[in-house]
């Protein structure tokens, strides 16, 4: 028989096949994510990390709102001061409160102590008050009575040398401030920032060896020969990246808003609200970013062939994150302002300089610019490795021999 | 019909397939055979496109095959596995969205395909929770659900029971009964023999030999067996024979000079009675054994 390359009719009979759908990514996208959130590990893991960040926060409002109380023994002389201490001690810290007690002699004082019916006793020595506990030291009694016997003594100083204690220590005090910001928007600033940077480093490791799982699993099982005769591979990769960083943004979000609900029923609720437009800029590099890395990790696992090679194909991309992770809090001065230009550093570190108020808005729109921009460069190189390695099956891959290989 | 035209491919110096050329017909069964690395499963995968060629074409229905024709192809992998923890019917409805079918076509194929490979009951069971021989029959429900208009199956009856390879058997005849061309690879020539219309024979990445399997048998050496009541060792004396074993009254002869047999025939009559006498065609393993040495 004779080849003939005339264009003879192919469609012999209709079948219900439609030309390749250039939505197939959402198929794609689509399975990633039900499979995912039916997945048990990931589920208790998600679970397990909500229930860990309510713990510690539900931890934090009970410490803060719990008040300790304290039964303070004295004897004779010392009643009074015992009696100011119980007056005073919920003015200097609202969370002690101290009740006096009136012994008639130390021994009887001793003796309480031993059977735990007072928490302390507090007599007056030579060189000035002791307090006593039974075995170990109690913190915010120790410093209340620290206060209230320094003020007393103050006081008493004052008046022999008839003068008043705000005399004795006006212009003493020492506060601090900012040129630019406050003392609370830097301390909370320099917080958020360390949960960014954390939560961008949890996220592009935890989700990268999940995308590169999910890719060599399908190279492995040979799946992905049979998907790539069914739609492009750059349709799997990009339904691969949509769907990881869907899950990542939604479980971070998740994170985060329980995190915030959280604070909120803390002493520093008020300043939530002083961050809002920051986070806002954190949300869109921290998108950008991550697209940028999924399609990295979607390469590192195309470059291996089974699921042990993946360990050593995302050792690069392990260092990078890390770099990440920890440039974002040892840069300093030039360093960090440079590097906050730079992607991937760009991701954590440019919106940690809007939230400082070190940057302005264009330098975030031209971080944001150059990480984007990135991130297309970075996806189209990636779709060519993944394209390439995909369907090679002898062994580990370089990128050198990925990015050669023949089609 | 599908027409393989000198496909070559080489991996770094070594050509793994060297100018292969053979067609599978339509409605026809083609058994591709041929040792370990043989070239079989790189032919399949170019075929497939999942493998790009240094030499030669594939053509459909006459023209260069292009991704929309493959994509329209059945085809089933080398290796096994789908994903392991999802659904058999999940990942069957998957495969058949991306191969274009929308989500409730996609169902009832991936359902009816299910029903008749036996899986019926195993729909919502996980696929590692399968035996390896159930397994491959997703797989080949997988191949076969969207009504493919060309079928490449590497392997297709690796670790299937006898019941379950007739099942199979019984679906791809009830497919090729349309105009859909079937290649298939194989170790099993005993089977390969049972099922296949057409034979191609590779050996280190060429073809050795292609055709009709009862062409291919006929144009292989015409052998007679005969069982006598006493030794056959005169048999070695006759002219226009080649003898290729003799066992006690047992002699398997190869016919040299045309009519050499009837000569065997009236000696053995002559000396006493013959109790067997049988023209023996060369089985598919013999063929294969000859042109693959």
């Amino acid at each position: 028989m004779t080849a003939t390359h005339t264009q003879t009719p192919t469609a012999t009979t209709p079948r219900e096949v439609v030309p390749a759908p250039r939505s197939a990514w959402v198929t794609v996208a689509r399975r990633e994510i039900v499979v995912r959130l039916t997945d048990k590990a990931f589920l208790g893991g998600t679970l397990l990390t909500l229930v860990l960040i309510c713990g510690f926060m539900g931890w934090q409002v009970w410490d803060s709102s719990r008040t300790s109380s304290y039964t303070v023994a004295t004897t004779q002389d010392d009643t009074v001061m015992g009696e100011r201490l119980a007056a005073e001690a919920s003015g200097i810290d609202e969370g002690v409160a101290v009740r006096s007690r009136a012994v008639p002699d130390a021994a009887t004082a001793q003796d309480l102590l031993r059977a735990e019916e007072v928490d302390a006793w507090l007599h007056s020595t030579d060189g000035g008050w002791v307090l006593t506990t039974l075995d170990s030291a109690e913190g915010g009694l120790t410093r209340v009575t620290q206060d209230v016997v320094r003020s007393a003594a103050l006081e008493d100083q004052a008046a022999s040398l008839g003068t008043t204690a705000e005399a004795l220590v006006e212009g003493s005090t020492v506060t601090t401030e900012f040129l630019r910001g406050d003392v609370e928007r830097s301390q909370l600033a320099q917080g958020v920032s360390f949960a960014f940077a954390f939560l961008f480093y949890i996220a592009a490791l935890t989700f990268g060896y999940v995308i590169a799982n999910s890719v060599v699993e399908e190279k492995q099982s040979r799946v992905v020969e049979i998907i790539a005769t069914s739609i492009p591979v750059r349709q799997l990769l990009a339904g691969k990246i949509v769907a990881t960083t869907v899950i990542a943004m939604v479980q971070m979000a998740l994170y985060a808003v329980v995190g915030l609900v959280g604070l909120s029923l803390t002493e520093y609720s008020e300043l939530i609200f002083a961050v809002t437009g920051p986070v806002a800029w954190y949300l869109v590099f921290f998108v950008a970013g991550f697209v940028a890395l999924a399609a990295l990790w979607a390469v590192a696992g195309a470059l291996a062939s089974r699921a042990e090679d993946v360990q050593s194909t995302g050792t690069p991309l392990l260092m990078i994150v890390l770099g990440v992770f920890f440039g974002s809090f040892f840069l300093d001065g030039l360093a960090r302002t440079v590097a906050s230009f730079v992607p991937p550093f760009s991701a954590v570190l440019m919106p940690a300089r809007m939230l400082d108020g070190d940057a302005v808005w264009w330098e975030a729109v031209v971080a944001l610019a150059i990480l984007l921009a990135t991130a297309v460069v970075v996806v189209r190189v990636a779709e060519r490795l993944y394209r390439r390695s995909l369907l090679q099956t002898g062994g580990r891959l370089s990128i050198r021999q990925a990015w050669s290989s023949p089609e | 019909m599908l027409e393989i035209r000198n496909l070559t491919r080489r991996f770094g110096g070594v050509t793994a397939v060297d100018g292969v050329t053979f067609d599978v017909p339509a409605g026809q069964l083609t058994g591709f055979v041929g040792g370990n690395g043989a070239g079989k499963t790189t032919t399949m995968r170019m075929v497939m496109g999942v493998l790009g060629v240094d030499g030669g074409e594939v053509l459909w229905q006459g023209h260069p095959v292009t991704p929309e024709d493959q994509r329209r192809f059945g085809y089933m992998p080398e290796e096994r596995g789908l994903y392991p923890k999802q659904r058999v019917i999940d990942q069957l409805v998957y495969l058949a969205e991306l191969k274009g079918m929308g989500p409730r076509p996609a169902r009832a194929a991936a359902e009816e395909h299910l029903e008749r490979l036996g899986l019926g009951g195993r729909a919502t069971d996980r696929l590692e929770a399968l035996s390896l021989g159930n397994q491959q029959r997703v797989q080949v429900a997988a191949a076969l659900l969207h009504d493919p208009v060309a079928l490449v199956l590497d392997e297709p009856f690796s670790g299937l029971d006898p019941v379950a390879v007739d099942s199979m058997v019984d679906l791809l005849r009830e497919r090729v009964a349309g105009e859909v061309p079937v290649l298939f690879s194989s170790h099993q020539l005993d089977l390969v023999e049972a099922l296949c219309d057409r034979l191609v024979i590779l050996s280190g990445g060429r073809v050795v030999a292609t055709g009709a399997v009862e062409d291919l048998r006929s144009q292989g050496p015409l052998r007679y067996r005969v069982r006598l009541d006493a030794d056959a060792g005169w048999v070695r004396d006759l002219r226009g024979l080649h003898v290729v074993d003799v066992d006690g009254p047992l002699a398997l002869v190869e016919v040299v000079d045309p009519g050499g047999e009837q000569a065997l025939l009236r000696e053995a009559t002559r000396r006493g009675a013959v109790h067997e006498f049988t023209p023996v065609r060369p089985a598919v393993a013999d063929i294969y054994r000859e042109v693959a040495a």
